[in-house]
């Protein structure tokens, strides 16, 4: 278990540097290395902060999704801690896409918000988490807390290919992929930021996702250990193995 | 930040933009007014990643702070059943 323990914190550390140092790459590339897109001009440098944040929130609710299952099927705590800290990581992100998109429409678009379809399934998987969120913390025990939010998180995910597909389903405002003088997709070097702030996300997503599950295991041994407290001091009394609140 | 130190930061940063290559085609409006569009669209990017970052930064903060607090509990617990 100590070994289990300090090789979690050896790839903390590691992911904590790596994000450092690649946060300041992806500014640099960002900014002075990447052309400016010709229609929108500098203000299309969101897409790299926008673009991997999404990706990002989209990990978030797939693992949540992922580890909801293994919950329902095994009925372990730790997929549940997981699915918990996958949940929360993934409304922050979306919290970010749906905050920078907006800001990137106006100047673009001119207006904040259109009512198509990419934007609005977006908002409403935001709202579904956020109603996980909410639900984990007013149910009754932890064992309803972790049944009932383990169905929204799996049904939640169901939003994920609609939010993807709309813009090809869908005819709106919002791009399906950046044409750069009259060539299809995205040029190279751009194409090589959006992977550059990609990864760096994705390792910025895995270390928040180990230090919140931490949060979660202690929050576990707190619960156990006022359990085994109240157990000592009045032997007999309600067993409580669900975690009930108190 | 002051908005004058904001105004004298933007200016700079709009240079360095504009010699940035563009995959545009020559352009064909003046500059003064070009310069105006940029400076307008590099508020919007400005304000666009200070979101980001303090978002992020904030909620680094709320998991820093919420760690703490429960490892104390925990230590405190433990110190109570004499673990």
């Amino acid at each position: 278990m100590p070994a289990r323990g300090s090789a979690a914190r050896l790839l903390e550390g590691l992911l904590l540097i790596a994000v450092a140092l690649l946060v300041p790459l992806c500014l640099y590339v960002v900014f002075a290395i990447v052309p400016t897109e010709e229609k929108m001009g500098i203000v299309q440098r969101i897409f790299y902060f926008h673009v991997p944040s999404a990706f990002a929130a989209f990990l978030g609710v797939g693992l949540c999704a992922l580890f909801s299952t293994l919950y329902l099927w095994r009925r372990e705590r730790r997929y549940d801690r997981m699915a918990h800290a996958s949940a929360e990581l993934g409304v922050l992100f979306c919290t970010i896409v749906l905050i920078t998109g907006p800001i990137w429409a106006r100047p673009v678009w001119g207006v904040w918000w259109t009512g198509e379809v990419r934007l609005t399934s977006t908002l409403i998987l935001w709202l579904i988490y956020v109603g996980y969120l909410l639900l984990r913390e007013n149910a009754l025990n932890r064992d309803q807390a972790a049944r009932w939010a383990a169905v929204v998180g799996i049904i939640g995910a169901m939003d994920m290919p609609i939010i993807y597909k709309s813009v090809e389903w869908w005819r709106g405002l919002h791009p399906k992929v950046l044409r750069i003088s009259g060539g299809g997709g995205l040029e190279p070097t751009m194409e090589k930021g959006l992977m550059l702030c990609t990864a760096t996300f994705l390792l910025l997503f895995a270390y928040l996702l180990i230090q919140r599950s931490r949060l979660g295991r202690l929050q576990d041994e707190i619960e156990a250990l006022t359990h085994a407290a109240r157990s000592v001091a009045a032997p007999g009394a309600a067993p409580a193995p669900n975690g009930a609140r108190p | 930040m002051t908005s004058r130190t904001l105004a004298s930061i933007l200016p700079a940063l709009v240079t360095l933009l504009q010699e940035i290559p563009s995959t545009a085609a020559a352009a064909t409006a003046d500059p003064a007014s070009q310069a105006a569009i940029v400076e307008r669209k590099l508020h919007f990017l400005a304000w666009a990643y200070t979101v980001v970052w303090v978002i992020l930064a904030l909620y680094l903060v709320s998991l820093s702070v919420r760690l703490r607090r429960l490892s104390g509990a925990l230590r405190r617990l433990r110190e109570r059943l004499g673990l």
